[in-house]
């Protein structure tokens, strides 16, 4: 106990000093993760925090999620890895605060254009468009698509899976992904943009983000809120290609995977 | 008169210990090796195996020694320019990538695993400082006064200035996604920094610390690595990554002047002395294209070893 006062001191002075660093005030960042914790989304997001807050570090901008007791009060941004009818009904709870989805793949749940979900894991559909484009080159191939593999090692993929496995203990799969993601691309946008009201980084998110989560191209969020990305095909557990796929489409169209509009504009 | 010889003699030998050896040494990442170009035949000369993942490449401020970050390694090879002997290794901290030489022949070096740059003193093999920074450090650029260090994070995206000799962080600017390299002005008041996923290349006031313009450098295969001024500094060069081509610029106004086809993803540059040619590494190729820069067109393209990364000249 002795030894933690000057280590916490220290750490205070450190803090202090990054603060000064820093031109913006303080801003607190509440999240509220609504799923099981034992769910690999929330490993996800647990490493996301941890890096939200070393680059908050130097902005003055810290990141906490909130417990069981102060759940009622507003967040700047809801994750959520839970099933689909759950999940619409939170997002219609909070009109007004993006919700991330982080692990259902229905295409359904993205024909409701709900304004406010956001989808960061991938819809079957993508999945399906995949899985065609690499079977044009690879017939009778028995691939997967994947939102995410551990041995990717391009665009600093590598470094991330890295040290998701240090400090987590297993390997990053597409929730864990999908949940790191959702806080990074969130605290990429509070620091751009200085604040942390859920209006603006629904706007912010949804009209000028462009994150690249690790897989080396700008990622945006289509009208239905699907997040558009590159996706993996996966044999026999290895990395055997890329989507968009090389040769069938050109690899910077993202939009090649999935539908890119909203069937039912009205309902929104 | 013998006084006029002795000094002439004295001049000589000290001219001739500081001699450069007009060589073009390159890391070759996959081939663990360095690959030494003469800069007068522009052929390879010899292939130095260094160590495991060779990156980050530099000079010490009198030429007496070439350092390169041994990533596998841990660990920055000491090499003699003119044996090319490996002399010895001395540790950096984890898996080291990008580094500068500072005036005073300190190496600052970013840890790419360990969100931190080390200050490392070659004479000592000691480090002496270790200073946090965002995530997945990587560029490293040091002013020619040697009182500011840029230190790029990727995944951060910040530009984290940090002052020399107290080896605290000053400011910290946010840019666009995934910084990879920075370079100042001789004046030391503004520096240029390249991102490579948002493609773009931006010119910074390090006075004010602030983002004075930018420009985006064509479309989404654009993804910007090394960034160089001209001798006149009128010029900016930037690597143009998998779009193949380098980027000439007008150093103020960031307007593309002309665009250098070389070959596949082209990452590393360096200048010679005299400003005339410029050579650039082609990781994908595994060659260094030479360009005349009085007329901006390859002048030669050499074969070297695997994922070449990094150039530095001795001259």
């Amino acid at each position: 106990m002795q030894r933690a006062i000057p280590r916490a001191s220290l750490a205070m002075l450190l803090l202090a000093a990054l603060m000064r660093a820093s031109a913006a005030a303080p801003i607190e960042v509440r999240l509220h993760y609504a799923g099981a914790r034992e769910d690999a989304a929330f490993l996800g997001v647990t490493q996301g925090l941890e890096e939200a807050n070393l680059q908050g570090g130097f902005l003055g901008q810290r990141y906490v999620l909130d417990g069981e007791r102060d759940a009622r009060a507003r967040p700047a941004a809801i994750l959520a890895a839970i099933e689909e009818e759950a999940l619409v009904a939170l997002a219609g709870q909070h009109p007004d605060i993006p919700v991330f989805n982080l692990s259902s793949d229905s295409d359904a749940l993205r024909d409701k254009c709900l304004t406010n979900l956001l989808h960061v894991i991938p819809s079957r559909e993508m999945k399906r468009d995949a899985l065609a484009q690499w079977s044009k080159l690879h017939p009778g191939s028995k691939a997967l698509a994947q939102a995410w593999h551990p041995e990717f090692k391009k665009y600093s993929a590598e470094q991330l899976s890295k040290r998701f496995f240090k400090a987590r203990g297993q390997v990053m799969d597409d929730g864990a992904w999908a949940g790191w993601a959702a806080v990074k691309l969130l605290s990429d946008s509070v620091a751009r943009l200085g604040a942390a009201d859920p209006e603006k980084l629904l706007d912010y998110i949804r009209t000028r983000l462009a994150f690249d989560g690790q897989k080396g191209i700008d990622m945006s969020f289509r009208p239905n809120g699907q997040l558009r990305q590159p996706l993996f095909l996966v044999e026999g557990g290895k990395i055997a290609g890329e989507a968009p796929v090389k040769g069938v489409v050109d690899i910077e169209d993202l939009d090649s995977l999935g539908s890119s509009a909203c069937p039912q504009p009205d309902s929104q | 008169m013998k006084a006029f010889f002795i000094l002439a003699l004295i001049a000589y030998v000290a001219a001739a210990a500081a001699a450069p050896t007009e060589r073009v040494f390159v890391t070759n990442e996959r081939g663990n090796t360095v690959s030494v170009i003469s800069g007068s035949t522009l052929k390879v000369e010899a292939t130095i195996a260094v160590g495991k993942q060779p990156r980050g490449i530099g000079l010490a401020p009198d030429g007496s020694a070439l350092y390169v970050a041994l990533g596998r390694e841990n660990a920055i090879a000491v090499i003699d320019p003119k044996t090319l002997k490996v002399l010895r290794k001395i540790p950096s901290g984890d898996d080291p990538e990008a580094f500068g030489v500072h005036p005073n022949g300190n190496i600052y070096i970013s840890n790419e695993d360990a969100a931190k740059a080390s200050v490392i003193d070659p004479a000592s093999a000691k480090v002496i400082a270790e200073i946090p920074v965002g995530l997945e450090p990587e560029g490293v650029a040091i002013s020619p006064d040697g009182k500011q260090v840029i230190v790029t994070s990727e995944s951060t995206n910040m530009l984290h200035i940090i002052a020399v000799p107290e080896h605290k962080v000053v400011a910290n600017i946010l840019v666009g996604a995934r910084p990879r390299a920075a370079v100042f002005a001789r004046d030391g008041k503004t520096a240029y920094a390249t991102s490579e996923i948002a493609g773009e290349v931006k010119r910074v006031d390090m006075v004010a610390h602030k983002v004075l313009n930018k420009v985006p450098l064509g479309d989404d295969k654009i993804k910007p690595k090394d960034v160089l001024l001209s001798r006149d500094e009128r010029t900016l060069y930037v690597a143009g990554g998998r779009a193949d081509q380098i980027i000439v610029l007008d150093a103020q106004t960031l307007q593309v002047k002309t665009r250098i086809p070389v070959g596949q993803r082209v990452w590393g540059l360096a200048l010679t002395r005299d400003g005339r040619r410029l050579y650039g590494t082609n990781g994908v190729s595994n060659s260094v294209s030479v360009i005349d820069t009085a007329s901006d067109k390859v002048i030669q393209t050499i074969a070297v070893g695997e994922a070449p990364w990094g150039v530095v000249i001795d001259d």
